[in-house]
């Protein structure tokens, strides 16, 4: 029976475990994981741009158009907060690489914002040119996320 | 003329009825990292589903008593419960997702939040299981299932170059950033997400539910091999338009939302709301036959009277164990959990029962105890002995891949 509750309480921590995120302890993890936050923040963003692409055509519900919207802005927001939570090793580059993925973050969270808001107002000028706009944001999370030293 | 009819009506219900929330979010998400190049994990599940359903339903009709019954008397109470606590908490975490998933599908076109409509759609839920026939309700929800076609008219419509497909699916490879691991586990979830172990409680439960004799077998195999197949490219429709459409963006579908944003490009706002309209009748008619196996599940294994061929007055318990189960589902979703976050763990823990739930069906079936001359035949038992091998290497490597890729991080 005590075996059985090890047992239990083993696979309990290790499924904590699975959704925790880890300190990063040397420079080489904490670019692997910004490199990974770059890549999961590019596909929110991309989502997000997508949908408002495929509204411009004509070919998306407007209902649709909002919890698509809403929902790339969460899940970005999330993954924004993931990163600033990870504890960076004490090197200069590791400082770097937080600073420079961070203003990366914050135009694209800035930019989610504002495409959320113009469209529950229904405001599709500004919809499309914030879309276009967060082109270059997109561009820039793929060329963190290819190579986060650059 | 009626029995072609009856068949073609189980065809249809059988591939409208093949692709749950589970299906839907883990095609589309393996489609947009790796396109079609993980299409034989879903291929596998899907023969396997094909074996272990003709299986179970062979069973129903030569014993007209249910899985977990037969269980417990033939390999023991012991036995007969782990298989009955493993097959329920995975049928209870599926149960959850469902509800979510529909509840996600009303906001995609309503943009209220998904929240707000949980308690509705679980009163729909306990109304139509309380009220509706069975057969009533496997035959509506299968039938509106068919508007998932538009997955695979999404796929015509984005004109893709169907030689470089077909070499994906001959051809198994990863796209070249991907590691390893997190590609075997995605290939245990999209196993996993075929082989869910309710679909063969259900679809031999309901055999009972709709009394099979030993005449209905012809039947109950050209709906599985038929009907299953036809679902199952559905799920390989969806994983391909995701490829297609969101693959090169750099997509990686987390949402319900994103699931369907593919057949928006490329078929547009009337496809999209067919594609929401298959998601609700996808995820609905999942949830009733979960809702209902949590019931059958509990009611088999402790002998009472189950099931809707009786009055709800006479299967008392087995009613009180869905309600219940509906309750814990709801209050689950309530706690802001991400309905999609508990698809992917319930498929991956699918994965993790696949033994429990199949070995036994596979027993019972060689039983000439109980039946008779329609054992398993020796294609049968080789390709489920296969298979069973396969579900173990599977349910094994499934947890130590989850841990090591993050959930597939």
């Amino acid at each position: 029976m005590t075996g059985r509750r090890i047992a239990a309480a083993l696979a309990g921590t290790l499924l904590a475990c699975a959704a925790c995120v880890g300190p990063a302890t040397t420079t080489s993890v904490y670019r692997g994981k910004a490199g990974h936050t770059a890549e999961d923040a590019l596909s929110q963003l991309e989502t997000a741009r997508l949908a408002v692409e495929t509204d411009r055509r004509g070919n998306l519900l407007h209902a649709s158009l909002e919890v698509m919207l809403t929902e790339a802005e969460d899940g970005f927001s999330s993954i924004q907060a993931t990163f600033d939570s990870i504890q960076p090793p004490d090197s200069t580059e590791a400082d770097q690489l937080r600073d420079k993925l961070d203003k990366i973050l914050a135009a694209g969270s800035d930019g989610l914002a504002q495409l959320r808001i113009a469209a529950r107002r229904g405001d599709s000028a500004v919809l499309y040119s914030t879309s276009a706009e967060l082109g270059a944001v997109s561009e820039q999370l793929q060329a963190f996320s290819d190579n986060p030293h650059a | 003329m009626k029995r072609i009819f009856a068949v073609a009506l189980g065809i249809l219900t059988a591939i409208g009825g093949f692709v749950d929330i589970g299906d839907l979010v883990a095609n589309a998400l393996v489609g947009s990292r790796y396109g079609l190049s993980l299409a034989w994990a879903t291929i596998g599940g899907i023969v396997g589903i094909c074996l272990f359903a003709e299986m179970s339903g062979r069973v129903a009709a030569v014993t007209s008593r249910g899985t977990f019954d037969l269980v417990r008397e033939r390999l023991g109470p012991r036995v007969g419960l782990a298989n009955l606590v493993a097959s329920f908490l995975v049928t209870m975490l599926t149960f959850t997702a469902e509800i979510g998933g529909i509840a996600l599908s009303i906001e995609l076109v309503t943009s209220v939040n998904y929240l707000l409509w949980v308690p509705l759609v679980a009163l729909a839920v306990w109304l139509i299981i309380w009220r509706v026939k069975f057969s009533l309700l496997e035959n509506v929800f299968g039938m509106l299932g068919l508007s998932l076609v538009v997955f695979a008219v999404a796929l015509w419509k984005l004109n893709p170059d169907w030689s470089t497909l077909l070499h994906q699916i001959a051809v198994p490879d990863k796209p070249g950033k991907e590691g390893l691991l997190p590609y075997f586990y995605y290939a245990i979830a999209l196993f996993g997400a075929a082989m869910t172990p309710y679909e063969v409680f259900f679809f031999s439960s309901g055999g009972v539910e709709e009394r099979w004799t030993e005449k209905d077998i012809r039947t109950s195999r050209v709906n599985v091999f038929v009907g299953f197949p036809l679902g199952g490219l559905l799920s390989l429709s969806i994983a391909a338009v995701a490829g297609l459409t969101l693959l090169p963006r750099g997509i990686q579908v987390d949402t319900l939302s994103g699931v369907g944003l593919p057949v928006a490009v490329a078929v547009g706002k009337i496809g999209l709301a067919v594609a929401i309209l298959g998601f609700v009748a996808a995820t609905f008619g999942a949830a009733l036959e979960t809702g209902l196996s949590c019931g059958y599940a509990v009611s088999q294994y402790f002998g009472w009277q189950w099931g809707k061929y009786v009055k709800p007055r006479d299967a008392a318990r087995f009613h009180v164990v869905v309600l219940l189960s509906l309750i814990a589902a709801v209050g689950i979703v309530l706690t802001t959990v991400n309905p999609i976050t508990v698809t992917e763990y319930s498929i991956v823990f699918s994965a993790v029962a696949l033994p429990l739930t199949y070995f036994p069906i596979l027993v019972i079936s060689n039983d000439p105890d109980y039946m008779g001359e329609k054992v398993n035949g020796r294609v049968s038992n080789t390709l489920g002995t296969l298979f069973l091998i396969v579900i173990l290497i599977a349910a094994i490597a499934a947890i130590p891949l989850m841990l090591l890729t993050k959930a597939g991080q």
